[in-house]
Order: C-alpha cells, then sequence, then structure tokens
C-alpha cells in the first residue's frame, strides 16, 4: 500500500514538536518513544502499519485545538484516531504525522429525553451512548458491528451505518451538531438541538468525511425511544436469487422490517462450526427482524411468512422466546469471528442495487475459483450492502496481494453494476486508488476543493480517500 | 495476524503456544470497549490490543524487554475481561503470562521493584508469614503518609483493622457430612484468604457438610500459585502448585474425588489452567486430572438440591469477581443460589469491569487500582444494597475498604439462611 | 429565460454565461432575483423506478405530480412529504423535484422519517464553471468520498444547477389516524406532542394550531402503517395523552391526508396578509420563542421544532426573538425587506467564512443566485 515519503524536515524536529506538545498537554498524553508509538501504526486494517512520530491523547476541545495549532505552524500532518477498529485503514499514520487519539474525550455531556436528544465527547463508544440513555428505555440507532468498542469520532468521520440502519438511517441521518476543530486551532460550533441548517448543511458534508476536514470533538445526536419489543425470523433458502427475490418482495408488501441480513454458504457453515447457532446447510440465509408490540410483530411476521413461503424455504423459523431471538442473531452475530478461526480474512465493503445480489454473488464465486481463494458473504439485504470476506493467509508470501486484487475486483464490479466502492467501512487507504473506477477526475477535484475551503493547508490526514496520484499537488504545496 | 517468528523460536513451547494466540488476533479492538485500564487511561497501549502488540513485538525480536513495555504489561490486571469479549478467541491469559516470565527472566527491575516483588512472593502466600506482615502493618499504619513509595503506603492501608486467629478448620483433615454422604470433596484452604479471613472457610465447610460432603483438607495443600504466576515467577508458582497437585491426587488415588473445591475465584482460575502450566512437565496427567476435578464453590452448590429460602427481605449487590464471571466464566451461578435461598439480587452497573484488587495489583499499581475501586463502589452503591456479596477475598478486601455497607462472601449468605450463624460483618453496628 | 432541454445543454449556458443567472425549477418557490433565468424544468423525466429496491432516478426538471402520481400507482411516495409553496406565497408554476432538493423542502413527517436530504441518494449537477459533476448513486448505505448530496440539498441553487438525483422511496401505509387533542396552549401542546414522539408508538406527525378550523387551538399527532397497528397505537397514545384532556381519533383517510396537507402547505397564512416566517428551533424553547414573536398567526410542526409565524409585513422576527439556538427563515414577504432583513438567518463567523469558500470554489465568478445565501 503505496503512502507517501514521510517529510525528512519534519522528521529532524521532532524534539522540538515534542517539546512544544508538552506545553499544552500533560506529559502523559504524549507518546514519543519508538517503544510505544507502535501501538499506534495501524487500526484494524492490520495489514498496513507505520509508527507516527508522536501520538498525543488530550482531554479536552481546548487541548485538541492547541494541539492542531502547533501542528498547522510546524506544518506537521495530524491523523485523528477514535477507538481505531476502522477496516479502511482511516487511521494509518505516515511517519512524520501525529496521531491525534480521542479516546480520553467520552463524557456524556447533556442528555434531553423531551427534546430526543443527547450531547456526547466522541472518544466515547457508540454502545455506551445507548447505555447511558436505556434506563428510560431510549437508545442511539447507528449499530455498526463494532458498536461495542467503535467511537462516535470514528462514526462520524465514516459515517457508519449498521444492521438497523434500514429502518433507522446511518450516522448522517442522525446527527444533530457537532463541534469541529479545524486544522489551525478554529473552533466551530455546527447544529445542535433544532433540526436542519440554516444555511448550508456542513453536517452532511463533514459526516463521512474521514477525519479530513476536521477533528470533531462534541456531537449531538438523535436518541429514540425503544420499540415495544423486537423479533428476528430466520428464512434459509437453497438458492442466492430466490433469497433476493424474497427481499425485494417483503419491501415492495409495504413491510419496513429493522434488518435484513443474509448469509451464503461459506458463512453458515463457518458459523456453525464456531458458534453452532443451528442453522441448517443450504446457499442463503435470511434474518429478518420486525418492531414494534407483540401484536405488531405477530401481523408484520405473518405477512413476511406469507411471502417467504411463496418461494418455498427450505426452513422457516420464528423465535418463540427471547433465548431462541439469541440463537437466531448468534451465528450472524459471530460470523466474522468465525471466518477468523478458520484463516486471516480480509472483510471488504461494497454496495449494490438489491436486485443485482444473485449475479454479483455468482460472480465472486467465479473470482474465488480464479484467484485460488476462499470467500464467504454477509449482506445488509435491505440496504444492499455486501461485506465479502477474502480468507488467506497472512504468513503466507503473495497471499495478501492476491487478496488484494481479489478485493478490487469484487469493488469494481460493484461500481460496474451501479453501486458503489463503500457502504460502511470508508474509503480510508484501502479503496483511495479505486476512486477513479467510481468518480470521473472533475467529480474528485469538487471533493478535493471541498477539504481545500476548510483544510487548505491539506494537514489532516492528508494521505486517505483520494488516489496519492490526485491529491499530489495540494500535498507538495503543503509542504 | 501475521507474526514474524523463525523456525528456531518456534521449537520452544511456551514460544509456540505464544505464535498459536498471536495468529489468532485480527486486531479487530473489540477488547478496548471492556477493559478497565483502556477506561482509566484512555491509551492503546494499556488495551488488551496494545498489550498483545508489545509483547508480540518483543517475542519476535527476543528483545530485551525496555521499562515501556514492563510498564504496559504490569498494567494488566489480568482480569480478562478482554477473553470474554474477543470474537476470535484469542487466549490472551496464556499469552500474558508467558510475556510476564519472559519479562522476569529477562528484564532487570530497578531494585525497589525487585525488593517489593521479592517481599511479597515471600510473605503472602505463606499465611503465618502475612500474618505476622499484617500485625506489623497495623502498627505501622498511622506512619504511612510518611512513606515516600506509593506501593509501600498503599499496603498498609489495606491492612485490615481487624485480624483474625489462625482457624483450626483448616488443618489437614476430613470434615464428616451431616446427611447421607452425596459426594467427597477437597476443599482448598489457600493462602492468603484464611490469613484475611477464617469465615469464608468455616461457611464453606458448614454449607457443604450439611448437603451432604465430606469435605477433605488434604495434606500438603497449600498456595495455588497464582500470585507469584501473575508476576512472572514461573519457577516459584511451580513448585507450590506441585505441592498441590500431588496432595490432591493422592486424595484422588485414595478415598477418591468429585471435586476439588475452590472459595476464592483468583485462586480457582490458576488450578482450573494447571494442566496448561505443567503441559510440558512429568506432573502433566496428574496436573490435568485436578485442572478438571477443580470447581469454583458455586459450581458444587448449585447441584446440591439446597431447598429454596424464603424471604429475607434482604438486597444483595452481587459483585461479580472477574475471575471467576471472565477467568471461569461462571456468571449466573452465584445469582442463581441467592435468589432461591431468598435474597433480593441487584447487580451494578458496568458489571464486567473489575474493582482493581486483581491479586497483588492493588498493592503494585495503587493509582489504578484505586480509581477502578472508586468507579465500582459507585456503582454498587447506586443500587443501595443492605449487603455486598462475591465470591473473592480479594474483592472482599477492596470494595469493603471504600464502603460501610457489610461485604461478606456469597457462601457465608448462604450459610446463614441455611441454618448457619450470621456473618460477623452483618453483625457489625 | 435559459431552458436547456438536456444536462449537456445547461452545462455549456453555465459555462457561456456573462452575468448572474437567476436558477429557477418551477419558480414556485418565491426565490425569484435579479438576473437572467435559468431553468433546470427542461430535465424532465424518469430515469430509472424499481420499486423492490425502492429506488427513484429522475430528471431535476421532472415535475412533483409527475412523481407522486408514478410512485402513488406503486404504492409508495416521498415519504419526507415536500410542502407546496404555491398556496402560501401565491405563486404559479410546476414544483420541479430538483427545487425541492435545492431548497431541502421537508413536511411534518420529517420529524419522524427525515429530512429531503437524508433521502436524496446520489445527484447530477453542473458546478458555476459549467462543469457536470456527479456525486453519490442510487444505493442507500454510500461513504465513498465525501457527502456532495447533503451539500446539494439545500443550497438553493448557489453551488450548482441539479440536473439529476436520485431518491430513496418508501411504501404507502395501509391506513392512517390522527389523535385531537382540543384547547391547549403552546407550552401544554409542546409537552404532549413530546410526550408522543418519545414514546414507542412510531408518530409520525406531530404539529399544532392555535387556531384550527373553528378558531380553537388544536394538538394533532399522526399514526401510519398496518390498519391494526395503526388502532392499537391510536388506543396506546389516547391513554398515555389523557392528562392533557379530552383525546379525538380521527381514522377517516381523507380527513387525515386533508388536515396534514393544511400543516404542510402552511394553509391558515394562505388567505392572511403579512410576512411569515420559518423557524427551526429545540422544541422545548418554542413557547418561549414564540411568544416573544407576538405573532399574529402561529403553527408548529415538529412537534414545535418547527414554528411558523405571520407577522406585520416589514417585521423583523429576528430582533423579536433575540439569540437563540437554531434559525429563522424569510419565507414570505416583499423583495425590499426581504432585502433589508435578509431571507437566511446570518451565520456565526467561523461558519459563514466555511460558506463562503465553499461558495468561491463551486461558483468562482459568482454567478449562481449570487447573495441568495450570503
Amino acid at each position: 500500500m503505496e503512502m507517501p515519503s514521510p517529510n525528512t524536515a519534519i522528521l529532524s524536529r521532532k524534539v522540538e514538536l515534542v517539546a512544544r506538545l508538552k506545553t499544552v498537554l500533560p506529559a502523559d498524553a504524549v507518546i514519543e518513544d519508538e517503544a510505544e508509538t507502535r501501538a499506534y501504526e495501524c487500526d484494524a486494517l492490520a495489514a498496513y502499519r507505520c509508527p507516527p512520530l508522536v501520538a498525543v491523547l488530550p482531554a479536552t476541545t481546548q487541548e485538541v485545538s492547541d494541539v492542531l495549532r502547533i501542528c498547522h505552524d510546524m506544518g506537521v500532518p495530524v491523523v485523528p484516531r477514535g477507538a481505531g477498529t476502522s477496516l479502511a485503514g482511516g487511521a494509518l499514520p505516515t511517519a512524520d504525522s501525529v496521531i491525534l487519539g480521542v479516546a480520553r474525550m467520552n463524557d456524556v455531556i447533556e442528555v434531553d429525553y423531551s427534546n430526543r436528544f443527547i450531547r456526547v465527547q466522541t472518544g466515547r463508544t457508540n454502545l455506551s451512548v445507548t447505555g447511558a440513555v436505556e434506563e428510560e428505555d431510549f437508545f442511539y440507532a447507528p449499530d455498526p458491528s463494532s458498536q461495542l468498542a467503535c467511537a462516535i469520532g470514528g462514526n462520524i468521520a465514516m459515517n457508519s451505518g449498521g444492521a438497523h440502519c434500514l429502518k433507522y438511517g446511518v450516522t448522517t441521518n442522525n446527527l444533530m451538531g457537532v463541534t469541529l476543530v479545524k486544522m489551525d486551532g478554529t473552533i466551530v460550533e455546527i447544529g445542535g438541538a433544532h433540526l436542519d441548517s440554516g444555511g448550508l448543511d456542513l453536517l452532511g458534508l463533514i459526516c463521512g468525511s474521514e477525519g479530513q476536514l476536521g477533528v470533531v470533538t462534541e456531537a449531538t445526536l438523535r436518541i429514540l425511544r425503544k420499540p415495544e419489543g423486537a423479533r428476528p425470523v430466520m428464512v434459509a433458502y437453497d438458492s442466492n436469487e430466490v433469497a433476493g427475490q424474497c427481499v425485494s418482495d417483503i419491501i415492495k408488501a409495504g413491510v419496513l422490517p429493522v434488518a435484513i441480513e443474509f448469509m451464503d454458504r461459506p458463512v453458515i457453515r463457518a458459523t456453525e462450526a464456531h458458534a453452532g447457532a443451528g442453522y441448517p446447510d443450504v446457499e442463503a440465509l435470511l434474518i429478518i427482524e420486525v418492531e414494534g408490540s407483540e401484536e405488531e410483530i405477530s401481523e408484520q411476521l405473518a405477512l413476511i411468512r406469507e411471502i417467504a413461503e411463496r418461494h418455498n424455504p427450505v426452513e422457516f423459523r420464528e423465535a418463540q422466546d427471547a433465548d431462541q431471538a439469541a440463537r437466531i442473531w448468534l451465528g450472524r452475530k459471530s460470523a466474522f469471528g468465525a471466518m477468523g478461526q478458520i484463516n486471516d480474512y480480509m472483510c471488504l465493503d461494497g454496495t449494490i442495487p438489491v436486485s443485482q445480489l444473485p449475479y454479483v454473488l455468482r460472480r465472486i464465486g467465479e473470482m474465488s475459483e480464479e484467484y485460488g481463494l476462499g470467500v464467504g458473504n454477509v449482506f445488509h439485504a435491505g440496504d444492499g450492502n455486501m461485506h465479502p470476506l477474502i480468507l488467506y493467509n497472512a504468513n503466507k508470501p503473495g497471499d495478501l496481494e492476491k487478496c488484494e486484487a481479489f478485493g478490487a475486483d469484487i469493488l469494481r464490479l460493484c461500481v460496474e453494476v451501479g453501486g458503489c466502492l463503500t457502504g460502511e467501512h470508508g474509503v480510508g487507504i484501502e479503496k483511495r486508488d479505486l476512486m477513479v473506477d467510481q468518480f470521473d477526475p472533475v467529480d474528485l477535484e469538487s471533493q478535493m476543493a471541498v477539504k481545500d475551503v476548510f483544510d487548505p493547508s491539506w494537514l489532516l490526514n492528508p494521505a486517505k480517500v483520494f488516489p496519492l496520484v490526485s491529491s499530489e499537488a495540494r500535498r507538495m504545496a503543503a509542504q | 495476524m501475521q507474526t514474524h517468528f523463525t523456525e528456531n523460536q518456534l521449537k520452544d513451547p511456551g514460544t509456540q503456544r505464544a505464535n498459536e494466540i498471536l495468529r489468532a488476533c485480527v486486531h479487530c479492538g473489540f477488547c478496548t470497549a471492556t477493559c478497565p485500564t483502556y477506561q482509566v487511561l484512555g491509551d492503546e497501549l494499556d488495551s488488551p490490543r496494545g498489550r498483545i502488540y508489545l509483547i508480540k513485538d518483543m517475542l519476535e525480536n527476543n528483545r530485551v524487554p525496555d521499562d515501556k513495555v514492563v510498564k504496559h504489561v504490569d498494567r494488566c490486571l489480568s482480569c480478562l475481561a478482554c477473553m470474554s469479549t474477543c470474537p476470535s478467541g484469542v487466549h490472551y491469559m496464556h499469552l500474558v503470562d508467558h510475556a510476564r516470565a519472559y519479562i522476569d527472566k529477562n528484564y532487570q527491575r530497578p531494585l525497589s521493584d525487585r525488593a517489593l516483588r521479592w517481599m511479597l512472593a515471600r510473605i503472602l502466600p505463606y499465611p503465618m508469614r502475612f500474618r505476622v506482615a499484617l500485625l506489623l502493618a497495623k502498627i505501622g499504619k498511622p506512619f504511612g503518609r510518611y512513606i515516600p513509595d506509593a506501593r509501600l503506603r498503599a499496603m498498609l492501608e489495606m491492612a485490615p483493622k481487624n485480624i483474625p486467629p489462625v482457624s483450626r478448620n483448616d488443618d489437614p483433615q476430613t470434615f464428616t457430612p451431616q446427611q447421607p454422604k452425596k459426594k467427597r470433596v477437597a476443599l482448598m484452604t489457600g493462602c492468603a484468604q484464611k490469613a484475611l479471613n477464617t469465615d469464608i472457610n468455616d461457611a464453606t465447610i458448614r454449607l457443604l457438610t450439611r448437603f451432604g460432603c465430606e469435605v477433605v483438607v488434604a495434606d500438603g495443600a497449600g498456595c495455588c500459585g497464582a500470585l507469584t504466576h501473575h508476576m512472572g515467577k514461573e519457577t516459584e508458582s511451580h513448585v507450590t502448585a506441585a505441592k498441590n497437585i500431588r496432595a490432591w491426587a493422592r486424595e484422588m488415588d485414595g478415598d477418591g474425588l468429585d471435586a476439588i473445591v475452590i472459595n476464592t475465584s483468583g485462586c480457582g482460575t490458576t488450578v482450573k489452567d494447571y494442566g496448561h502450566m505443567f503441559r510440558n512437565d512429568p506432573l502433566a496427567e496428574d496436573a490435568n486430572r485436578v485442572s478438571a476435578l477443580a470447581k469454583d464453590i458455586s459450581e458444587v452448590l448449585i447441584d446440591l438440591d439446597i431447598p429454596e429460602g424464603d424471604e429475607t427481605g434482604m438486597t444483595v449487590a452481587y459483585h461479580a469477581a472477574c475471575s471467576l464471571q471472565h477467568g471461569q466464566q461462571i456468571k449466573t451461578h452465584p445469582k442463581t443460589l441467592l435468589k432461591r435461598a431468598g435474597f433480593k439480587v441487584v447487580e451494578p452497573a458496568d458489571s464486567h469491569l473489575c474493582c482493581g484488587s486483581a491479586g497483588t495489583y492493588n498493592l503494585l499499581q495503587p493509582e489504578i487500582s484505586a480509581q477502578l475501586k472508586e468507579r465500582k463502589v459507585k456503582t454498587l452503591m447506586a443500587k443501595q444494597p443492605d449487603v455486598i456479596a462475591a465470591g473473592n477475598i480479594g474483592c472482599m478486601m477492596q470494595i469493603g475498604s471504600a464502603t460501610g455497607v457489610p461485604v461478606v462472601h456469597t457462601v457465608e449468605l448462604l450459610d446463614w439462611v441455611t441454618g448457619g450463624p450470621k456473618p460477623p460483618a452483618l453483625m457489625a453496628g | 429565460m435559459i431552458r436547456p432541454e438536456t444536462e449537456s445543454e445547461l452545462a455549456q449556458a453555465i459555462a457561456a454565461a456573462e452575468s448572474p443567472l437567476n436558477i429557477r425549477g418551477g419558480g414556485t418557490r418565491g426565490l425569484a432575483r435579479a438576473g437572467n433565468v435559468l431553468t433546470a424544468a427542461g430535465l424532465s423525466g424518469v430515469a430509472l423506478y424499481e420499486p423492490g429496491a425502492l429506488t427513484l432516478v429522475a430528471g431535476a426538471g421532472t415535475p412533483v405530480a409527475e412523481i407522486d402520481a408514478l410512485l402513488a400507482a406503486e404504492g409508495q411516495r416521498l415519504a419526507f412529504e415536500p410542502m407546496d409553496h404555491r398556496g402560501l406565497l401565491r405563486t404559479s408554476g410546476e414544483p420541479t423535484l430538483g427545487g425541492v432538493v435545492a431548497a431541502n423542502i421537508s413536511g411534518p413527517r420529517r420529524v419522524q422519517t427525515g429530512a429531503c436530504r437524508d433521502f436524496l441518494l446520489g445527484v447530477r449537477f453542473v458546478d458555476g464553471l459549467g462543469q457536470i459533476i456527479k456525486n453519490g448513486g442510487r444505493v442507500m448505505k454510500n461513504v465513498t468520498g465525501y457527502d456532495l448530496v447533503k451539500l446539494m440539498a439545500g443550497s438553493f441553487g448557489t453551488l450548482g444547477v441539479l440536473t439529476e438525483v436520485s431518491f430513496k422511496v418508501l411504501p404507502v401505509p395501509e391506513a392512517r389516524a390522527v389523535v385531537l387533542i382540543e384547547g391547549l396552549d403552546v407550552a401544554a401542546a409542546v409537552a404532549a406532542m413530546s410526550d408522543a414522539l418519545g414514546s414507542p408508538f412510531d408518530v409520525t406527525g406531530a404539529a399544532h394550531t392555535t387556531a384550527g378550523l373553528d378558531g380553537h387551538p388544536v394538538t394533532m399527532i399522526r399514526l401510519e402503517g398496518f390498519e391494526k397497528s395503526v388502532t392499537y397505537r391510536a388506543g396506546r397514545l389516547r391513554d398515555l395523552l389523557a392528562i392533557y384532556g379530552d383525546i379525538a381519533i380521527e381514522t377517516d383517510p381523507d380527513r387525515s391526508l386533508a388536515g396534514w396537507s393544511w400543516v404542510r402547505d402552511v394553509e391558515p397564512f394562505h388567505d392572511q396578509d403579512g410576512d411569515v416566517w420559518r423557524i427551526s428551533c429545540k422544541p422545548s424553547d418554542a413557547p418561549s420563542l414564540s411568544a416573544r414573536l407576538e405573532a399574529d398567526g402561529l403553527l408548529f410542526d415538529w412537534g414545535g421544532g418547527l414554528i411558523w409565524a405571520l407577522l406585520p409585513e416589514g417585521t423583523d422576527a429576528r430582533a423579536r426573538i433575540g439569540a437563540f439556538a437554531g434559525h429563522a427563515t424569510l419565507v414570505r414577504a416583499s423583495e425590499a425587506t426581504k432585502s433589508d432583513l435578509g431571507v437566511f438567518q446570518p451565520q456565526s463567523p467561523e461558519i459563514a467564512l466555511l460558506e463562503q469558500g465553499l461558495r468561491n470554489r463551486f461558483d468562482p465568478r459568482g454567478i449562481l443566485n449570487p447573495g441568495l445565501m450570503g
């Protein structure tokens, strides 16, 4: 994975940088020893690693502002980091950069149930935002699979989704306000407890900007009342096509499930071996969850059953109680861990139009043969977001490269059929070079122009999102 | 993750095992969510993922450990919450234990550190010596503020007000059951626990015999080795563990045993790991037999058909010790037993987070331990309990030092409602 | 008036423009300005509609009415129910899809389901230099690159002219009901609406008028879904809100629809003279803010988070409210008043700087609705 060469001038000024950072941060918030910066050399995309020059752990918005001002002054690139759970390499440093971690900023600032919002510091984990409001029966809707550990700051940077975003939307649909610190240290308050912008939709622009427009230190998030109940059903089919058709029919019938998850045979087999959730051995498995009161759930499930049975499922399984419901979800939730027990894997994230599912799965199967690498698919069927899991052996020379090439082909296929490169994980470094498959130069230029406005110095996470060749002129100018 | 060990390195079974564990880790970061030190410090380096990464680098490169790596590994509580959370089945416990042994062999600690650790290893596992130390600490407590070392100060702070007299129940002997004999079990009487508190073993013996267990305190058994093992002093821990293995094997081969009962969950985790610890030792087979029979007291009690009790009207806040919920994956038995006995059982928020006791952690890492203690006690008190119950002496001491609510062992409450005496802690005004 | 028929014609027209352009869709939203009019109304037509995938792609000039009819035939709709401004502004013309997006027009259901920009999946637009740019696509989950889709929504043509838009559509529910409470003052109404919106019964609209059809205050709470579900939830809400007074439940489909069109299009002010302001605020601030307004008419939507105020011509509503968390937009007034007071709420200096920067990049020559937003 190509990364820009570090700026040797900055490397030679490390001592000065550390001294200046220590004037605005307590000593234990500045990590400069090579034995320690190593731990910050990657996020959850561990295949690509580079220790930063320094890592800092500010505890307040003011400290973040002070750090950025110093780095701006010295021309040092800054890479923001939440919990480091990114699968796209969003927090990968260069050797001349400062990692700015927000993990120490995890307070709840305000909870307002009558106005239905919560304000938090962005180092707080996604699940603990719900944790802060669940006693009153409220929750924060976007639920990425990593929600136990991932930080809200990262969620905002990547516009994270999750299984339940079919009904409740993704982060950008649940974000009401932010405190953004620009690279020059300016603190900007955007949005708040009221709906919609009074001018341009800067919130919408910031959400999904992968830490390149500013560091978000606080966020106002929409909270919702928990529904009275929820229940999943499991539907097993012997054909991907049929499963896809079933999904389409359910949506057309006007049922709005809160989640529709799809797993193919390789993943089903892996989870059975690892978690033993009791799934049948079939080509395609759907997990569909609906919400409401008991009667509402029953009514929706009856309709879903009727539709599902029109297509002759191998099995239609309803959960009769909370334990059974947990069992239905168990396999899906252990899917990634299960695949990981077989071998190393690379988890991709592309979106396709739902109607293209059977075709894409067939093509992926063909490519799997060509590349000689196994692949399983987990799919948010309701919105077309795919997670192919390519199995490889990290300790086998050449396997990683083969895996990357296979992954790139799959993503190009997604674009080819009318979808996009990434539905949830973000571009980071992983899909940077594929951006030219989805966008024309003028499209990329328009996005880079936005960064020009927020960060004219191109110091914030400069080596991400845009192909290095596209951003080169701007990054060179920064030096 | 990708690892870089040479074939030569992998010939060492410890390194081999470490490599297996490291390959299982996918660096996803889920473990950071439930790590107490990550909650407190917000630093990747003080999270399981970060520690795994540092240990990997140290072992792959045969590095002489530097003080930074040692600092972060020392800060690990070994609470094992990460193991409960890890979706990939990484055996963090074996990795960090191996790392500690590696550090002990290869790192020259500062003199004061070495002296302190030496002292702890020479005193805590030996009840007589520990009692003397407790007495000295009790006397020295008022002078604590003149001591510059935070850890020594912490030790003085931890000294309990009352040091119980030696209980003869802890001597090797057999206790006859009050009902027709259903089982024969060995009771591990431990080391530090019986110097600090003799009520727990007394209550355990009463409870077991009341419901049909013949209880034997095996001759030659003593400290399980956990304390020294977690300091990385493998040789010492193996010596004490071996004594236990032999003592219990003798009983197994003699009149037979249905279980080896352990009422300190910190020790239970280690005894259950004897099979792994001794896998390359001549005692391997007996160690496996011992591990297979090792049971936490709650695991034994749950099968003893203890009759349901009347409602006591008392609210018990159940504190789930890390070694019990994460180390041994026992999460419901104690609560079930307490509920059946007639108590209202409540749990604190964030119950997965360690109280900060963690063996000798509260002595060696007083600042972090204090922060965790404060969080734990706050969440427990929020439930307004009449009594706090736990399955581990370390937790009881830690929590007890920061609250006026009585803190007892789960067995003391169960013993009480089935015919035993009221626990002394509940009688104090 | 320049009325291109294709995207490339539109691009050429902009590239060739030598003076400010007044970008227009159907011209119904009252944003006419000086300059040559450039309308996208000629870029009309549905490029793709997949009901099973809830996806619609259409030219920006496509009439909203045409889209509504097409979707209705498949039992689907634009869930964010955009307002028809013609009644309030006494304009004529055919509202276009692009105009809805450019102004981020979102109706009562916005409080539950999201705004126009939350349903927008992709855009094609021409920037101020005549370059054709695309962003987003036709799929719901898309985080590939920056989200210029959101930026274009609500940019009122100042950053580019939309040529094609992609939407997520939703099914039309089987049934609806409206829970009605009469006679509440603003504070009680906001409290009741908060209770309703904070309940698990999936309320899809919460509005309050100080003067309903019979002149009395009415608080309206909408429920939609399968029939049995709606009946159940209406019953539960009735119980929940009983402390506020007598509850009536309207189940007639036509009357329910009409009631919410009435709110959506701000019908109370259609036949009344005066300026109309649109204020977005924190719902619990609505009572104090509306009191300060001393308005001739008030209509609350979004559970109190949206206030429509009728005020004497030329009134500076922002001066009356003072500093507050939110924004006040001048929707209906004379050109002189609009020029005087500004249509949009002045932003903080930091935000103004960013917005100006964006305008400079997307419209360096300053020809797209210049001065409209800043």
